[in-house]
């Protein structure tokens, strides 16, 4: 080989050279490109700058028990027009024609719209306002107007849409089915179902579609299918039943008309299931009317009052520390416990009463008198009971805000000799509306204490994601005895007691009523007195269906302020009404009553209907009514004459004739 | 003795590694750039990372067959390799299946497969095969002119198949030919007629000839070794025929196609409003590909996370311009370690060819790592922009199954022969 060792050393170095060469020249190419003028080409590659846009998902919809809607997401469009966009042409000739729609539209009149868009044009408003919020017929409706008609180009038509959440129901059950609304700040406010079950149901999942700018403003999507696809929300079917809450809506709102109130609930819930049938919360605003401000049933928490005694009672029935036959003496409705007077609100007090009369009258006197005789001593014991029924901690209801209550404890700050007299008729404690119901429920349902609940069923379409049944708390609250004596007395509060202004003979109900003062701690009680007058019970009385609590927070005085007058009636009305308006079904077999004769009758004369289409039949013996029909029904005309009204006994043309048009028969009866 | 004890580390794991390194981290981009969606399912067959990774596990299977067959069988059966190849490319002419314009593919099912690629490992078996026959003298002109036919032959079928970037990839062979003794005048005349083509395309075949011949009597006269008259003059003469030569084929001959791409890399167009509309059209691939590369800064977007590449702007992302994912998402680091490790691997290659004390093996190493060479040089160049766009994978990085299995098959029979030398005398 003519190559020796140096040359062939020098190529392979020319090689090698060469591969380590180019890698360099790569290395600082790159450093170049990626680090040093980096910047350059970085704003170069923002021309083609992508985003994911997101796809919102469909928010599901809330459902009654009876299948309405309750709460809905329906698209909602704004209307603008760019005053600039239609040439002179258009805009001169289709201006009056548009604006004499949009007067018929909106109700402005037509010379002043023309003076606004006039006016926008001249200012080159490219955003001018037309209509507002608007449904889908009628945004097709405006869309199809003159000059708008022409499209976003020609004729400057601008449509947002936006997905607004509705109520088809309005106002009612508005802060239970409630809402999740987000302020500027990202802040999120989340009352009733739409909001507790907005993350985990009803949002959905929103996709996600990468889009290209291609222009300002103008994106195009970068490839056929969604990144990530828009999953529905879940619909969510609650308890709430339309018609009952329609009738407790209404009663309520009557009677806090009447009694000039500040606020008050009504709560209607299934005995055996503890599902929320009706929850009505309304407060009154600045000018007097009423509306769903906050969902006081669920979150607010009060001194309970009178309708705590029922707890009261059933804990010392249940201790065995007395019976209802128990002799308690009220004194004259003044009582000194250790160093406070204690009244009783009827005058001159009830003497020497039963236990169970304590309640019936509802004697302040009487139940502090039995709670402190017999617990006083051991208080806890007392409270233990209360722990029992698990009346000293929330619920736990799916509802985002329950009040929690408070019941005081020895140690506690607010815990004094006095604090159980007092806690034994409602003061110097604090509950919640539902936490008094749910108890309330618990001596209807024989003992069972269930979670109040507001939520049937999950579902996505038709298919059930996630079914809820009822949720036992305590299984007995009391023994079936307690619960006896309980249930008789409850229902003789409405037949002769502190409820008897309720009492009808046409429907049965039980509870109790309470009148508790509010706001006593402040100064001005004595010239302005404040109370909270509620009503809590269930009906109908033996085996009772649905319980019910009603409470109106500062009634007006003057008109009124006893639990009796105040929530009594709506808690009445509820049960009446739920009860009048539940058709009953009754079924009635169908007679099936045939006689022999009358089949016999008929089958002749059908026989004879279809056999003498044109020919005289024989119409001697059969009523003359049914020989009128016989004849009148032939194929000919033929005119009938009929002398007498009973059976046929002779006629003027003989049987098996052929008749003609026109022809008169003379037919006479007896 | 020695054989047994060293049994395990006998194959160089150098190499290996390399080879891994870069099939594994090709892997990963190829991930990146054919995936879709955000949820990745890694075993989704019907894409091409999924279709990647079986080929990649099949490779595995490939390497130890290759390392379990005796050295000399590569070198016995050359030959036989080589005439199969050539057979299977004249085959594509009747049974070829037609992709993106070049007849390269024979199709079985769903796959294909691209005997060029298997070409390119018969055509170094053949040459190293002929060019270690003790017969056999690089100085003499019928032995260059037979190592021509055998390189040219496959070269010229893979041309007419419209395959331009394969037939490049057979220019490698010119360094083998040139370490192996091919006389010198052959490198001057190459990068001579080379660098006038360029001239004279980018200013003008007068100005070249021109150029030329000044440079070539300024060289008569002033070198010390005298050409004679005659022979200086060809060579003026050879210039002129070869700018003018290159402008006439620029014109006339090159498709449309392939003039834009010289004109665009060469800067031949001056009108900006030509300019904008060619980075619209065929310079759409270069120019997405090197504001993805560029988007990557220093350290990149993050695995997965490059907007271009999970936008899809790259077209032929995951093949011939994976390099522009791992600029855009491992940044300069990341390109960086990617060029390294090619180096590394080329040296490497060439360090262990120098060391064969048989010929055959000597020349088959310097095929691998020329072959390997140009490719990595043709792609990384055209995916900057360096070179005008001539479409060829990134080897053992881009995606495809031939590709990957002709490299592996390159690579592993070097190592087996490596791995024999202690055998050798």
């Amino acid at each position: 080989m003519a190559v020796n060792e140096k040359g062939i050393l020098n190529r392979l170095y020319f090689i090698a050279g060469c591969m380590f060469v180019f890698g360099l020249a790569v290395i600082f190419k790159l450093l170049s490109i990626q680090y040093l003028q980096g910047d350059k080409y970085r704003s170069m590659a923002t021309e083609r700058i992508v985003k994911d846009v997101i796809i919102p998902a469909n928010r599901g919809n809330v459902y009654s028990v009876n299948g309405n809607l309750l709460a809905t997401s329906i698209p909602k469009y704004d209307i603008r027009i760019d005053a600039l966009a239609p040439s002179n042409k258009n805009f001169e000739a289709y201006l009056k024609p548009l604006c004499n729609e949009l007067s018929k539209f909106s109700g402005k009149p037509s010379n002043e719209l023309e003076k606004q868009i006039r006016q926008a044009r001249a200012n080159k408003n490219r955003y001018f306002l037309l209509a507002r919020n608007i449904g889908y017929s009628d945004y097709i409706r405006i869309r199809n107007f003159p000059l708008l008609n022409l499209g976003a180009f020609k004729g400057g038509l601008i449509v947002e849409q936006t997905t607004k959440r509705e109520h088809p129901m309005g106002g009612i059950a508005q802060r239970t089915i409630g809402y999740e609304r987000w302020d500027e700040q990202g802040n999120v406010t989340r009352p009733g179902i739409d909001g507790a079950f907005g993350v985990k149901y009803l949002r959905g999942v929103d996709g996600k579609r990468k889009k290209q700018q291609i222009g300002k403003g103008q994106w195009k999507p970068l490839s056929d299918a969604n990144e990530v696809e828009p999953k529905d929300g879940y619909d969510v079917y609650t308890t709430i039943d339309v018609n009952i809450q329609d009738i407790a809506h209404h009663a309520l709102l009557e009677q806090l008309e009447k009694y000039k109130a500040d606020h008050g609930c009504v709560v209607v819930m299934e005995t055996k299931t503890g599902e929320i049938r009706a929850i009505s919360n309304l407060g009154r605003n600045k000018n007097g009317h009423y509306y769903e401000r906050l969902n006081y049933a669920v979150g607010e928490s009060f001194e309970p009052g009178s309708t705590f005694k029922v707890m009261a009672l059933m804990a010392a029935l249940e201790d065995k520390v007395i019976d209802t036959s128990t002799i308690v003496d009220t004194q004259n409705g003044r009582k000194r416990f250790y160093g406070r007077y204690i009244n009783d609100s009827h005058r001159g007090g009830y003497g020497k009463i039963s236990a169970a009369r304590v309640l019936e009258v509802s004697s302040n006197i009487g139940i502090a008198t039995i709670i402190d005789e017999h617990y006083s001593k051991q208080p806890e014991k007392f409270l233990n009971r209360i722990k029992e029924w698990k009346l000293n901690m929330p619920l736990g209801i799916s509802i985002i805000g329950e009040g929690n209550p408070d019941i005081p404890e020895p140690g506690n700050k607010n815990w004094s000799k006095n604090a159980l007299p007092s806690m034994a008729y409602g003061y110097n404690l604090e509950l919640t509306p539902l936490q008094t119901l749910a108890f309330y429920n618990a001596i209807a349902n024989n003992g069972e204490l269930v979670k109040p609940r507001f939520l049937r069923a999950v579902k996505e379409f038709d298919e059930e994601i996630e079914t809820f049944d009822k949720q036992v708390l305590v299984k007995n609250i009391c023994s079936n005895e307690t619960l006896n004596k309980i249930k008789e007395i409850l229902k003789n509060i409405v037949v002769r007691g502190t409820g008897e202004r309720l009492y009808s003979e046409t429907f049965s109900m039980a509870g109790k009523t309470g009148t508790v003062r509010t706001e006593y701690w402040m100064n001005d009680w004595e010239d302005n007195p404040r109370y909270v007058s509620s009503f809590s019970g269930y009906f109908p009385v033996d085996n009772p269906k649905y319980s019910c609590i009603v409470v109106i927070h500062k009634p007006s005085t003057e008109v009124g302020y006893y639990g009796a007058d105040v929530s009594g009636p709506v808690f009445k009305k509820v049960a009446q009404k739920i009860f009048i308006d539940t058709p009953i079904v009754d079924e009635i077999e169908t007679l099936n009553i045939s006689k022999t004769s009358v089949d016999n009758e008929y089958e002749s004369f059908y026989k004879t209907a279809q056999t003498y289409k044109t020919i005289m039949p024989n119409l001697v013996g059969i009523p003359a009514m049914d020989a009128l029909a016989l004849l009148e029904n032939m194929q000919v005309d033929v005119k009938v004459k009929i002398n007498g009204r009973g059976i046929i006994k002779a006629q003027s043309v003989n049987k098996n004739t052929k008749l003609k048009n026109n022809q008169t028969v003379v037919l006479t009866a007896s | 003795m020695v054989r047994e004890t060293n049994r395990h580390f006998k194959f160089d794991w150098i190499t290996i590694i390399l080879f891994l390194l870069l099939v594994g981290f090709g892997w990963l981009n190829i991930l990146s750039a054919s995936h879709i969606g955000p949820t990745v399912n890694y075993f989704d067959f019907s894409q091409p990372f999924g279709k990647q990774l079986i080929f990649i596990f099949l490779t595995f299977g490939l390497i130890i067959l290759l390392l379990a067959i005796d050295a000399k069988f590569y070198e016995r059966f050359s030959s036989i390799f080589y005439i199969v190849s050539i057979i299977s490319l004249i085959g594509l002419f009747i049974f070829g299946k037609n992709v993106n314009g070049a007849t390269s593919w024979y199709g079985i099912g769903s796959f294909t497969i691209q005997p060029s690629e298997f070409a390119k490992v018969a055509t170094s078996l053949a040459v190293a095969k002929y060019i270690s026959d003790l017969n056999t003298n690089m100085n003499s002109f019928k032995d260059q002119i037979r190592t021509f036919i055998i390189v040219l032959l496959p070269a010229l079928l893979v041309l007419l198949q419209n395959d331009t970037g394969s037939t490049i990839v057979y220019a490698a062979f010119f360094f083998v030919l040139y370490r192996e003794g091919l006389p010198q005048y052959y490198l001057t005349i190459s990068i001579s007629a080379i660098l006038i083509s360029v001239l004279s395309l980018k200013f003008g075949a007068v100005l070249t000839s021109i150029f030329a011949a000044i440079f070539v009597i300024v060289f008569h006269f002033f070198n010390k070794k005298k050409l004679r008259i005659y022979q200086s003059l060809f060579i003026i003469i050879a210039a002129f025929v070869i700018s003018f030569g290159v402008k006439f084929f620029y014109e006339s001959i090159l498709k449309p196609h392939q003039q834009e791409r010289i004109s665009l890399w060469l800067r031949l167009e001056k009108d900006p409003e030509k300019l904008e509309k060619m980075k619209q059209t065929f310079a759409y691939n270069l120019n997405e590909s090197e504001k993805a590369i560029s988007s990557g800064g220093l350290s990149g977007k993050g695995f997965m996370e490059g907007t271009r590449t999970t936008g899809k702007f790259v077209p032929e992302q995951h093949t011939d311009y994976i390099f522009s994912t791992v600029g855009e998402e491992w940044g300069f680091l990341g390109s960086a370690f990617v060029v390294i490790v090619f180096v590394l691997l080329l040296l490497r290659i060439l360090h262990l060819a120098e060391l064969q004390k048989s010929q055959f093996s000597r020349v088959y190493g310097y095929s691998v790592a020329s072959i390997i060479f140009i490719h990595f040089l043709v792609n990384i160049g055209m995916v900057m922009g360096l070179i005008p766009t001539i479409g060829i994978p990134l080897p053992l990085f881009s995606y495809g199954g031939s590709g990957l299995w002709a490299f592996t098959i390159l690579v592993f029979i070097f190592i087996k022969l490596d791995s024999n030398r202690i055998n050798e005398w």
